[in-house]
């Protein structure tokens, strides 16, 4: 496997994982909950690395997710305290978090493997380096890692889609019903936890942060059509895997960079382009409108006949 | 400065960070608070990060490193970004929190490209970006500390100039612009200070951490006062006090200053929320314990005067089966009432005291008033706008007004 | 009217209380509703009656009293009931189409995990035949007005097959000709057998089209036939106005 074809493939590997929670995340207007999360289980990770000593992945991701439950917690705490909105209770708990982990990390991991860079930053660059080789043949470990978190989260919103549909859409039905949308809030989010978690290794928290978001914003002002959605935002991930590639190289930039600037402008073409929603078609149809209108305004009598 | 830093009985760079941990509480504590009562708290979160490429542009245009042109890039870049925020929101498809993670992202990674191309890889870019991201305390010279003093209070002086047609907008957008207030130019103005304030702290705190420096004064104010006047310099102080505690501490103990401050800012905060007086938490949770139980205490009582006056003396088992109310509950209030005097209690078969049966008669002469409310409130005139409160109805709406409801009621047959 | 032997009601309320922050939202509340009843809970303002509505179904919780549906504690009975609330909570701008709507209607039965199995479909092609909704199956529920709105979230609680249906103010912002088709609708299952519950603000239609009714002001004032429970005697205590005004003030008293 060459490595350029390693690192597209661990990039679309992970818009993959996170294309198919993202839209849900945006739907349910929680797309900051990703960021928040993302910076969250900072202590987790060395909370593990202190009791374990090892970086072991399984190990880790359970950390992790652990303080990815303990933030969304403290969140939704904040809010029903009825004291604190709801941006602000999560820009209240993510930092504290955040600063722990930095805290840990500098006062029991300096100098040993888990340096901050890797954890946020990423490079995806070393993708290729970092191998596995079962039975004999090399192979970037994130590519299985990845495949198996994206193989979760598709077995988890197969198995979930109803519960997420009813969930969003009518919460209180949902509560009446039997379907706790709390219960169904937070599976998500542990999902979303976990697959940022092995991403991060890959390709840093930023990257994760913004394929979580910004191909499913994308795709959202495309289609009216759920399951169009989540195709389009898989679709348009992968296109910033091989394009933000290839622009990378171009430059000699920061691939992960390359990769979260491709997803910003598919954004920005489809806020300008949209047939619906983008800004062209809105002016556009406001300029028919008011054309109508003053044809109408402007000819009194050739309505009655 | 010099003569500031030099009065403070610390060392020289501890000295220097102290005042600057200071400078910026003050600034984020007053400025984060518009943010905050807009809940527009991410925003800060994404003009933090949205000043990477505005600092590598700036660079890349001026071909400058000093602070000030930096500066001047980082600021820019933040406004464009907010604007570029409320941009996306105006086209209605998009909602706020996807409006903020798409701009946070899309110019944090146009950041790193910058910043990668700049320089390609190397450990001084790594260590940019580092600083940059977590913050560095250390690299703080008087210099910066003069530049902040001076940003700090000219942005101090416009809050405190434009102050009401500042709250006004803040507390009803569509009425302030129906009197004539330039809403648009104001609310730009509060964005544009948001920025100054993230530009002042960024530095030092890091791009992740600045969001909770914008928030926490605010929350904290907000939970001692009602009012905006009293607010912000409520919430410069608890900046202030937030970054001097956490500087101090984060020198005795040798930790990162940024991430320090930031864990004290979330303890008082939390501290606010659970403990303030009226308004905490904990104060509320106790109220709605005491509201229950004197609920349960009072059902159970005339429960029992009720069953006294159908039958025999009920045990405590048949009175938790008439009334509908879990056992346990009644065993409490029965408790209660026991401690009170109210009861007299015949082998397991339970009567009421004459006092007992005194407040039972109470009780039920003041439900028999809320009831003649409900029935023949509409009919009464109040002197003012006041409302009854069911617990209390003679103390809330006057004796006046009590005596009518009872007039009223008898003349309806109701007593 | 025929007397059926010991027929039990299809909802009984029984010295229910609940407080809303602390304020009484519903106080020794008694009612009971024969099965098969077409029946309005009505009220002044702040009487309880959204409350009411959600005490049954346990999205409030009650300080005291009982709930019983058909005889059993509504707690456990949750699955004959049907609740159709105010739109409130609802996001219009999901992505899902009418028929997916009404199909959630079949969620309950299927339990978490498990798909709608194809045998429903027919069940939520009848509920949208039965409300008229059946060309708009495919659009998206964004697009349509309050009225077709709410037909479908009638036709979602048709989907369930419940005995008992709970209407919180259904005819709020919907039009008149709406309000009319699916009055009848409630009417017919009524006399299907289904127990309807409707939250109401106008009196005048509450005389015309239902039987049973509940005068509701914090306590209950009256529960029963309509002709009884809304005696002018008994509106007059419920609204708390001068006699004679009383019919006057009806349309802006609800």
């Amino acid at each position: 496997m060459s490595d350029a074809t390693a690192i597209v493939l661990t990039g679309g590997l992970v818009a993959t994982a996170c294309g198919l929670l993202g839209p849900f995340l945006v739907l349910r207007r929680q797309a900051l909950l990703s960021d928040a999360v993302s910076h969250a289980v900072l202590p987790g990770i060395v909370l593990v690395f202190v009791c374990f000593g090892s970086r072991a992945p399984l190990a880790v991701i359970a950390g992790a997710a652990a303080f990815a439950v303990v933030c969304v917690l403290g969140i939704e705490a904040l809010r029903a305290s009825g004291l604190v909105k709801a941006d602000a209770a999560i820009a209240l708990v993510f930092p504290v978090l955040f600063a722990i982990g930095v805290i840990g990390v500098g006062s029991f991991a300096s100098g040993a493997h888990i340096d901050l860079d890797s954890t946020i930053y990423g490079e995806i660059a070393f993708t290729p380096f970092r191998t596995w080789e079962p039975a004999g043949v090399e192979v970037p470990r994130s590519i299985p890692l990845l495949g198996a978190v994206a193989l979760a989260d598709a077995a988890l919103l197969a198995a979930l889609w109803k519960e997420l549909k009813v969930s969003t859409f009518d919460p209180e039905f949902a509560r009446v019903n039997g379907f706790s949308p709390r219960l169904v809030s937070r599976l998500l989010l542990i999902a979303v936890a976990v697959t940022a978690v092995t991403a991060f290794e890959s390709v840093g928290a930023i990257l994760v942060v913004t394929l979580l978001i910004v191909p499913a914003a994308t795709a959202y002002l495309l289609t009216e059509r759920l399951p169009a959605l989540i195709a389009l935002t898989l679709a348009i991930g992968w296109l910033c895997a091989v394009a933000g590639h290839a622009t990378a190289t171009a430059l000699d930039a920061s691939i992960a960079g390359a990769m979260g600037l491709v997803a910003g402008c598919c954004f920005a073409l489809a806020l300008l382009l949209s047939p619906r929603h983008g800004l062209l078609a809105v002016a556009a149809a406001r300029a028919r409108r008011r054309a109508a209108l003053r044809r109408r305004l402007g000819a009194p009598a050739a309505g009655r006949r | 400065m010099g003569r500031l830093i030099d009065a403070l009985p610390l060392d020289y760079t501890d000295s220097v960070v102290l005042v600057g941990a200071v400078l910026i509480g003050v600034s984020s504590g007053v400025l984060g608070a518009f943010a905050v009562f807009r809940e527009r708290s991410l925003v800060g979160d994404a003009i933090a990060h949205a000043t990477l490429p505005g600092v590598c542009l700036a660079f890349l245009v001026a071909g400058a490193k000093d602070a000030a042109t930096l500066a001047v890039g980082a600021g820019l870049a933040g406004l464009t970004a907010a604007a570029l925020i409320v941009a996306v929101e105006r086209t209605g498809r998009i909602r706020p929190d996807a409006a903020i993670g798409v701009v946070l992202s899309a110019f944090f990674s146009l950041g790193v490209v910058l910043l990668t191309y700049l320089g390609n890889y190397g450990s001084a870019n790594q260590a940019g970006l580092d600083n940059y991201l977590f913050g560095q305390a250390a690299g703080l010279l008087e210099r910066d500390l003069e530049a902040m003093g001076a940003l700090c209070l000219a942005s101090l002086a416009a809050v405190a100039l434009a102050f009401r047609p500042l709250k006004a907008t803040l507390f009803d957008r569509r009425f302030a612009g129906s009197v004539g207030l330039p809403v648009a130019a104001l609310e730009l103005a509060m964005t544009a200070l948001l920025v100054v304030a993230i530009m002042i702290g960024v530095r030092t705190v890091g791009a992740i951490l600045m969001v909770a420096m914008l928030i926490v004064p605010a929350v904290v104010a907000r939970q001692l006062t009602d009012r905006l006047s009293t607010l912000l310099p409520v919430a410069g102080l608890v900046g202030a006090a937030v970054g001097a505690v956490g500087a101090l501490l984060s020198e005795s103990a040798a930790l990162p200053t940024g991430p320090v401050i930031v864990v004290t800012g979330f303890a008082a905060a939390l501290a606010a929320i659970l403990l303030a007086p009226g308004r905490g938490v904990a104060w509320r949770a106790r109220q709605a314990l005491r509201d229950r139980r004197r609920a349960a205490t009072e059902g159970v009582l005339l429960d029992l005067e009720t069953a006294l006056h159908a039958g025999p003396p009920p045990t405590a088992e048949e009175l938790a089966l008439g009334g509908g109310r879990p056992a346990r509950e009644v065993r409490r209030a029965l408790r209660d009432l026991d401690r009170a005097g109210m009861l007299e209690r015949d082998g397991d078969r339970i009567r009421l005291s004459e006092s007992g049966a005194a407040a039972a008669h109470a009780l039920l002469a003041r439900r028999r008033l809320w009831a003649a409310w409900l029935e023949h409130g509409g009919r009464l005139r109040l002197p003012d706008a006041r409302e009854p409160d069911p617990s209390d109805l003679r103390g809330s709406l006057g004796d006046a007004a009590a005596d009518e409801l009872e007039r009223l009621a008898a003349a309806g047959g109701e007593w | 009217m025929s007397e059926p032997a010991v027929r039990r009601p299809a909802l009984e309320i029984r010295r229910l209380t609940a407080s809303y922050r602390s304020r009484p939202a519903l106080w020794d509340v008694d009612a009971t509703f024969p099965a098969g009843a077409l029946a309005a809970v009505v009220g002044p303002n702040g009487a309880g009656k959204s409350t009411l509505l959600k005490a049954v179904v346990g999205l409030v919780r009650a300080d005291a009293g009982q709930v019983l549906i058909e005889g059993r504690p509504a707690r456990a009975a949750l699955d004959r009931v049907a609740y159709v609330p105010q739109r409130d909570a609802v996001d219009w701008d999901f992505p899902i189409r009418v028929a997916e709507v009404v199909e959630m209607g079949r969620y309950r039965s299927v339990g978490w995990l498990r798909r709608v199995p194809r045998a429903d479909r027919a069940i939520v092609a009848e509920a949208l035949e039965r409300v008229g909704m059946t060309p708009f199956a495919r659009r998206q529920i964004g697009e349509l007005s309050g009225g077709q709105r709410q037909r479908v979230f009638i036709a979602r609680a048709l989907a369930q097959r419940a005995p008992l249906m709970l209407l919180d103010e259904p005819f709020a912002g919907v039009d008149a000709r709406t309000e009319a088709s699916l009055l009848d609708l409630l009417a017919e299952l009524a006399r299907e057998g289904t127990t309807i519950v409707v939250v109401h603000h106008d009196i005048g239609v509450v005389r015309a089209r239902f039987e049973w009714a509940l005068l509701l002001n914090v306590r209950t004032i009256a529960c029963g036939p309509v002709a009884a429970a809304l005696a002018p005697d008994a509106l007059r205590r419920a609204y708390g106005i001068g006699g004679e005004a009383v019919e006057e003030a009806m349309p802006w008293a609800g």
